[in-house]
């Protein structure tokens, strides 16, 4: 039912929760940009679900006031995949580690980039592991040694860009956590977009990466709005391996020059919710999460609808006639 | 002249991917259309073609029969090795079909049998002089055991098949299953018309293969009348049968449950034996194609089995009833989530259909080995409720009660069956749904400002408000909380947050009726067994043999583990003298008996246990409790079946 007046209204997404992150943690700059997202937006605070993971950033939706689900390690998008699936009419943000999206939780990335289910996820990537002491998280690259792993890191870096590329996220962006009006901006941009959306925000960890650190990044990162004529956007399915070529090239750039902003975005990929409404029609006007299974406490389904609706399973008894005992046969 | 039966037993076997699944459904239907009473169970490998199953079926004219039973009527063998591996079945007047053209085959030359089975065969044979082959078979069968050998040409039955209709004989060659298919009903009493309803049933609407199939049978009829098989065991006319029966496996009752129930989301991971249920509700998900505002049952295959019930905790969420179904390997991932939807309070169902562990262990075969995992695992302390079914019937109405006692509780309720009660397919008389309830407990439709999910101050469960609901916010965390779901180490409200929630199983230990969670079968007080889950239908029908043979005992059957029964089941085993209480398990370790020692301090120290992955059959358990109550031993270990 819609509200009689629809006021236009920016609401307070803060709590009152102490935020117990490090000074200068770049979780601080993602958390002002998400809420500011959120009030730019004017969403309802009932109508946004944030759901982290573990470790620093799986803190997150304790500091912002909308639904925060606080989840298991890894586990963020299969539970943010649950809550949209049974309620589309929500706003869906997952916010977890590169540790918890891309380490322990990298199938569950995959697979929320092939489904193309309308949620946007938002990658707190700094390189390490930060509430367990600082070990390398799969997006630290070889042969680096921040400061608190014991020896230089042994395993390659995935490419959050490339990988989300590859699953099939449909809007994906890099943003950097101290750039709040851009990273602002493409969170506005990637909750708007109906689809898997994913930004990999890169974000200094004072206390355990000294290598990449605030200093660095100011240094190296630009935005790929700002690089002449950059267009990440399909605007027909025929565009997309190009464009998805050239986002991959992008995507490999890292060292003396680290782009941000939107490398890949495709509005013309059926999402999930299209294809589910297309076997269930009464998909977006009556989600699972919002219709009745009851009737003042009895079944909706009564004996007669479950007959019908399992009319294939059903065996109408035919007795044999009284006077016909069995089959008689001549032998 | 044969007399009429009150029950058929039969035993199709054929190489995985021959049509054995049709040929039971096409039997069962036609049997069920005609009022009697079926179950029939399956043994299948992990395989997709080729390795050996086959088909148990019992077909009573009186009562319902729910567990498989020895001295088969019929073996009905596709191929050799059917006749190799069943040939031991036989007993007395058995008739055993088979394809005169596999007579000569040896068994060494059959790849895809065990090579265990072919030494304990070989050996059998050679001790009794005959040839290890399907011929050496069938004489032991017929000369030691008292079979009746009945060979048929396969391939010119099939060719007359061919000749008849005029399609090729390779299409002929698809319509195989169909002869022993014919035998049976010839034998137990069928007309051509009475069978052609099964072959409609199962390929409805498809006029040509229904026309071959009746064809087919037709020959066959011909043949087996001259060979005087027909109403060899034909079957006395149904007592009392009902207008209409659901004819359905355990999966498809969980699943009918479940739509009753209110499931709005299932997720699953493909997994032996859980799959079939969510193919079963993909399959009907658009409920308002059958009535407008019914809406839609999500069913999602995720990427894994952690993601499903992650997935499912999601949905239960925003306040939609979700639920997923796995078995042991799939419930082994789970878990960490399992313990999330504790510490938050989470109504979610796990349907948990048991096989033989552990790892893979037996993928394919049945087993009650996971109880404790059900009951114990996940780190940390946090309430769950328990519940076994053991028919099809208490399956359909638990996955009702299932959805109603996570929401009433808000916990983690799981739903445990095992493969023996998954695969095996039975005649319901349709349930009755006027005594079936939807409680969605302390359900509002906001919470309003300021709303606090863990709200303490009336009692354990806190009225709850569903992420999406209107001017609500709320939080969850796996970390322990205060009342609004935000994180709190301190130690007063760790006290108190813990215990209201350990105090929920305190309730719904008050609140669900004792008669829901244990129960008593009784023939008189000689002795008592004690079971669960689907050891119930043999022990049921032990029960009743032993009665004839004038020992009159009962059978408790725990329904119920979590909360357990207490006071109720230690009244019961404090009635009997010890060494007349047997528990009865498809285990090694006697789980059941070990919760009910924990729970009641009770111990039962006699035993019959099963784990070779295949189901409890009447005989041998009648067997082995008399073994026991005789003194001869302490602990039964059956192994009958192949």
């Amino acid at each position: 039912m819609e509200p009689k007046t629809k006021a236009v209204q920016t609401f307070d997404y803060k709590t009152n929760v102490w935020v117990d992150w490090c000074p200068g943690c770049g979780d601080y700059g993602i958390l002002t940009a998400l809420q500011k997202a959120l009030s730019d937006l004017q969403l309802k605070p009932w109508e946004v679900a944030i759901v982290s993971g573990i470790g620093c950033s799986g803190k997150t939706p304790h500091f912002i006031y909308a639904n925060g689900i606080h989840t298991l390690h890894g586990r963020a998008i299969p539970f943010a995949t649950g809550i949209k699936l049974a309620n589309p009419d929500l706003t869906v943000i997952v916010d977890g580690g590169d540790g918890d999206l891309l380490g322990i939780g990298a199938d569950h990335f995959v697979a929320l980039g092939r489904r193309n289910l309308d949620i946007t996820v938002i990658i707190h990537d700094n390189q390490v592991y930060g509430l367990t002491k600082g070990q390398a998280s799969p997006t630290l690259p070889s042969g680096v040694k921040t400061k608190a792993l014991p020896k230089p890191n042994l395993q390659d870096a995935v490419n959050p860009i490339a990988l989300a590329l590859a699953s099939g996220y449909t809007f994906v962006a890099r943003g950097y956590a101290m750039d709040v009006q851009h990273l602002t901006w493409l969170i506005k941009e990637a909750i708007k977009h109906p689809g898997s959306a994913v930004i990999d925000v890169l974000q200094p960890c004072v206390t355990y990466n000294d290598v990449y650190t605030t200093q660095w990044y100011r240094q190296h990162v630009y935005k790929l709005e700002e690089s002449g004529n950059w267009d990440p956007i399909v605007r027909d399915p025929s565009e997309r391996d190009e464009k998805l070529a050239k986002a991959l090239i992008k995507a490999r750039e890292w060292g003396e020059r680290v782009p941000i902003g939107i490398f890949y975005k495709d509005e013309t990929r059926p999402t999930l919710e299209d294809k589910i409404k297309t076997r269930i029609p009464s998909y977006r006007s009556r989600p699972p999460a919002r219709t009745a299974i009851d009737v003042d406490g009895k079944p909706i389904i009564t004996s007669k609808d479950l007959r019908t609706i399992f009319s294939r399973y059903l065996v109408g008894v035919k007795p044999r006639p009284n006077n016909k005992q069995n089959r008689e046969v001549n032998t | 002249m044969s007399t009429s039966l009150e029950e058929a037993r039969i035993i199709v076997g054929g190489p995985q991917g021959s049509g054995l699944e049709t040929a039971a459904q096409v039997l069962v239907s036609a049997y069920a259309k005609l009022g009697y009473r079926v179950y029939s169970t399956r043994e299948y490998f992990s395989n997709i073609k080729g390795r050996h199953s086959y088909i148990n079926i019992r077909v009573s004219s009186k009562k319902q029969p729910s567990a498989p039973r020895e001295e088969p009527n019929i073996i009905a063998a596709i191929d050799a090795e059917t006749v190799l591996t069943h040939f031991v079945d036989a007993t007395k007047g058995t008739i055993i079909v088979y394809d005169k053209a596999t007579e000569k085959t040896s068994i060494d030359k059959i790849p895809s049998m065990e090579n265990e089975l072919k030494q304990r065969v070989q050996s059998l044979l050679t001790k009794y002089g005959y040839p290890a082959t399907v011929e050496g078979a069938i004489q032991y069968a017929s000369e030691v055991l008292g079979a009746e050998p009945l060979p048929l040409n396969y391939n010119e039955l099939l060719a007359k098949l061919a000749e008849k209709t005029g399609i090729s004989r390779y299409l002929a060659r698809r319509y195989l299953n169909s002869i022993p298919i014919s035998i049976i009903a010839l034998a137990t009493g069928l007309d051509i018309e009475e069978l052609r309803e099964g072959f409609e049933r199962r390929f409805q609407g498809r006029k040509a293969i229904i026309e071959n199939n009746v064809e087919l049978a037709r020959i066959v009829y011909e043949y087996g009348e001259k060979l005087g098989i027909a109403n060899k065991f034909r079957l006395k006319n149904p007592e009392n049968p009902p207008a209409e029966y659901f004819v359905v496996s355990g999966n498809d009752s969980v699943a009918m449950g479940k739509v009753v129930g209110g499931l709005r989301v299932q997720t699953y991971y493909p997994i032996t034996p859980a799959a079939d249920e969510s193919f079963m509700l993909e399959a009907h998900e658009d409920l308002d194609s059958y009535k407008e505002g019914f809406g839609g049952i999500i069913v999602f295959q995720t990427e894994d089995e952690i993601a499903a019930i992650s997935s499912a905790i999601g949905a239960a969420l925003t306040g939609a009833r979700a639920a997923t179904a796995t078995s042991g390997p799939g419930f082994d991932l789970m878990v960490e989530a399992l313990g999330w939807a504790g510490m938050n309070e989470v109504p979610v169902v796990i349907t948990y259909y048991q096989r033989g562990g552990p790892s893979t262990g037996l993928p394919t075969r049945g087993g009650q080995q996971d109880l404790f995992s059900a009951l114990f695992s996940g780190h940390g302390e946090f309430p769950r409720i328990i519940l076994a079914s053991g028919d099809h019937e208490e399956a359909f109405y638990d996955a009702i009660k299932a959805l109603n006692w996570a929401e009433r509780y808000q916990l983690p309720v799981i739903h445990l069956l095992d493969k023996f009660l998954a695969n095996s397919i039975i005649t319901m008389t349709p349930p009755n749904l006027e005594r079936v309830n939807i409680d969605r407990g302390q359900l509002l439709d906001k919470g309003g400002p300021n709303y606090k999910r863990f709200d303490k101050s009336k009692g354990p469960i806190s009225p709850r408000a569903v992420v999406g609901a209107d001017e609500t916010v709320s939080w969850y965390t796996g970390d322990e909380h205060d009342e609004y779901g935000h994180i709190s180490e301190d130690p007063e409200n760790r006290l108190k947050m813990h215990e209201a929630r350990m105090k929920k199983l305190e309730i719904a230990d008050k609140e669900i009726p004792v008669e829901e969670r244990a129960k008593l079968y009784s023939y008189g007080s000689d002795f008592l067994l004690v079971g669960w889950g689907s050891v119930k239908g043999a022990a049921l029908e032990a029960l009743e043999v032993l009665a004839k043979e004038g020992l009159k005992g009962s059978f408790l059957q725990i329904r119920v583990f979590e909360p357990f029964p207490r006071d109720y089941v230690a009244r019961i085993l404090n009635s009997y003298p010890r060494n007349k209480i047997i528990a009865i398990e498809a285990n090694y370790t006697s789980m059941a008996a070990k919760v009910i020692t924990m729970n009641t301090g009770f111990i039962i120290d006699r035993f019959v246990l099963k784990w070779t992955g295949r189901p409890i059959y009447v005989g041998e358990l009648v067997n082995a409790v008399k073994n026991i109550l005789e003194g001869r031993s302490r602990k039964e270990v059956l192994k009958y079946g192949a």
